[in-house]
């Protein structure tokens, strides 16, 4: 699991990769704390690398929704492959946290 | 019938959660091998992955131990067997039922696994049995 992070047009846009589960969440929720750190950017969380998560990486998921919202910064998912996004469906983050296809209609959906 | 074994027993609790990652590998492994489709591999590696977390955080909280998982596969079904010698711990009544609908800032953190479980599962059962934790869990292969 890794973040690369690179800033655009007053957008983050973090591409996350590899698998997120109890082994290494906390390491993710450090380094999509410190991507965020220090900015009011919005966010776009790219998934299309991501090939796992589990409960404790949708744990971190939505403690980063959380604070976004209450610093009003804007927040949005993007290109999960069917799996995942079953897991935001079922765990009903789809109804509380933007998921789009692709990584253009998220940052166009941050930047609106 | 096929055997796992995953062995928690550690002082760090990380270390345990790097055994559920070796485990969950395994048993996508072994899916692959017996032919399981994508979506299959992906709901039991979740469930399983899930259920043994749970050993780990609450059955084995004080005293860690061994996680048995053994899976059977028949042309129907998938079933996994999740054996643990912890404190009695029954996921499936003593974990609280997740609130899915509330909005972000009222939406409380964790109780994911469990309701994964039964919304990936089509059948769970717990017991206890001879100072075990004994979870069934059955998929079926096709929908």
């Amino acid at each position: 699991m890794g973040i690369n992070a690179e800033r655009a047009d007053g957008t983050v846009i973090a591409k996350a990769d590899g698998r997120i589960d109890s082994s290494n969440s906390r390491e993710f929720h450090s380094e999509l704390e410190a991507v965020v750190a220090d900015s009011d950017a919005a966010l776009v969380l790219d998934f299309e690398d991501v090939a796992y998560i589990s409960s404790a990486g949708m744990r971190v998921i939505l403690l980063t929704a959380k604070s976004l919202q209450k610093s009003g910064t804007k927040f949005a998912l993007c290109s999960m492959d069917d799996s995942i996004r079953e897991v935001f469906k079922i765990s009903g983050f789809d109804k509380i946290i933007e998921i789009h296809h692709s990584q253009a209609e998220a940052l166009s959906a941050v930047s609106a | 019938m096929l055997f796992l074994r995953a062995d928690t027993n550690s002082e760090v609790r990380k270390t345990s959660y790097n055994e559920l990652a070796d485990l969950v590998a395994a048993i996508e492994e072994l899916g692959e091998e017996d032919g399981w489709s994508g979506e299959l591999t992906f709901r039991i590696s979740l469930v399983v992955d899930e259920l043994a977390q749970n050993v780990v955080d609450y059955a084995y909280i004080d005293t860690p131990g061994d996680v048995e998982v053994a899976v059977t596969s028949t042309d129907e079904t998938v079933v996994i067997e999740i054996t643990d010698e912890g404190k009695p711990f029954d996921p499936l009544t003593e974990a609280p039922a997740p609130d899915l609908t509330s909005p972000i800032e009222s939406r409380p953190i964790g109780g994911l696994g469990v309701h994964f479980t039964k919304t990936l599962m089509d059948d769970v059962e717990y017991r206890r049995e001879s100072g075990q934790n004994r979870l069934r869990i059955v998929a079926r292969k096709v929908k």
